[in-house]
């Protein structure tokens, strides 16, 4: 009656997207706040994947693109 | 009468427009990412670029919780007018009370109540009902707060206390994709709900999508009510819950837009509402020393078990009124502009908006009637 295989997708999908951003963005933030030039360039890179995971979620939500 | 049930659904659209903006701006709002007002106006700009977006309008406005089509019943303008009325009522009252609810529960919910005075118990799927609204609101909440919860947890394991300010930045366009996300949903019910009566009453053919001026109507109604802003849904939702850090907000922002993105691409739905609010006492029991106000947490939770109820409960009235005949559909139109009008009458005794939408709630859900001293912690654990 409830799709319970379905659930366990969605909840599975949206835990690991979900603590990925927020690493990413951690990441980023702990990087760029070190004041090391390696690690800034690092925590910048952390920054682009997190905006990238961004315009996914965009290309996700607007129909006519998929 | 379908001028009549236009004009209701519009004014549904609004309801659910500013009973929504909490779910995504009430977050930045709290840890200061955005200015309340500037926080309204991207939500009501992205709700109205959304409404564009995606016209895919659903073809049963019920999802199937009533049995229409050749076996079972058909639905009539005066239930949906009736169905409308109940869950425009609904929808003030919780707002009036601060509570977030689901909006499409409050339409179901009167929708339900509108059929079974019109075409008696059997025309509602119970299994239906227990499959897709009843389990999913004990599971929205409890996995969006387990999302959260971890996610809270990584932020602040990664970050150092000095660093954590620069969530804020990652906050605002969190936020924003679970507006947009609101607008491609939500204001397609109306849509759906107007072009099935314009179907019903011969305007339309069957089986075509919603007309342009439709579209935009409808757009401009949830763009509206989201910019009017529920400032007391968001300060429930901002301060009432949880005192929420930025690093909480970015985590309970990641969380709840990946479950709603997640639910809605994999066809297991989950309510925009119910998710939010878990992600919020998720982040609340993720950060150490953040205490959840679980008397808060029980009253919304309430709210959600009786708002298909309650909303089907005046639907039906509603409907029953209606059945009488035009006199009874004038009663009934008249009814629901004094209860709408009383309500807002009543709410500017105690006004929350742009400027107080930071204080605590204290007054949380009897405005005026006791006198508390300010600051006053309300059932910490």
């Amino acid at each position: 009656m409830i799709d319970w295989a379905g659930f366990l997708v969605v909840l599975l999908i949206a835990l690991v997207a979900a603590c990925a951003i927020v690493l990413l963005f951690s990441l980023g933030l702990r990087w760029w706040g070190s004041g090391r030039r390696g690690a800034r360039v690092a925590g910048i890179a952390m920054f682009v994947l997190c905006g990238l995971a961004v315009l996914f979620g965009v290309y996700l939500v607007i129909p006519s693109l998929h | 009468m379908v001028v009549l049930v236009i004009a209701l659904a519009l004014l549904f659209d609004f309801t659910n427009g500013f009973h929504d903006t909490a779910n995504a701006m009430a977050t930045p709002i709290a840890t200061g990412a955005l200015k309340p007002k500037v926080a309204v106006a991207i939500a009501a700009v992205l709700n109205l670029v959304g409404a564009f977006i995606s016209t895919e309008v659903a073809r049963t406005i019920s999802g199937g919780l009533i049995r229409e089509g050749e076996n079972g019943i058909q639905i009539t303008p005066v239930m949906i007018f009736a169905g409308l009325i109940g869950a425009i009522v609904w929808n003030l009252v919780t707002w009036l009370l601060g509570l977030p609810s689901s909006s499409s529960h409050a339409l179901f919910g009167g929708l339900i109540g509108a059929a079974i005075v019109g075409a008696g118990f059997g025309a509602i799927d119970g299994g239906v009902l227990l499959s897709k609204i009843v389990l999913p609101a004990v599971l929205a909440p409890v996995t969006a707060g387990l999302i959260s919860f971890l996610a809270t947890r990584i932020a602040y394991a990664v970050t150092k206390k000095k660093q954590r300010g620069g969530f804020r930045y990652g906050q605002i366009f969190t936020s924003s994709l679970v507006s947009l996300a609101h607008g491609t949903n939500d204001a397609q019910k109306t849509m759906g709900v107007i072009t099935l009566t314009l179907i019903a009453a011969g305007f339309q053919d069957t089986g075509s999508g919603p007309a342009f001026w439709v579209i935009l109507v409808c757009a401009i109604a949830i763009a509206l009510g989201t910019y009017s802003g529920g400032w007391r849904i968001i300060r429930t939702m901002g301060k009432g819950l949880t005192e929420i850090e930025p690093a909480q907000g970015f985590a309970a922002e990641a969380a709840t837009t990946a479950t709603i993105l997640a639910s809605s691409h994999l066809g297991f739905a989950l309510s925009t509402t119910q998710v939010s609010s878990g992600s919020v006492i998720g982040t609340g029991i993720g950060r150490k020393g953040a205490s959840v106000r679980w008397r808060t947490a029980g009253r919304i939770a309430l709210g959600w078990l009786i708002t298909i109820p309650a909303a089907s409960l005046v639907g039906a009235l509603a409907s029953w009124v209606a059945l009488l005949g035009v006199a009874g559909i004038v009663v009934d139109a008249v009814a629901a502009a004094v209860v709408i009008t009383g309500i807002f009458v009543y709410s500017r005794r105690s006004r929350v908006d742009a400027r107080n939408v930071h204080s605590e709630p204290t007054v949380f859900v009897r405005p005026k009637k006791r006198k508390r001293p300010k600051n006053r912690e309300e059932g910490r654990r």
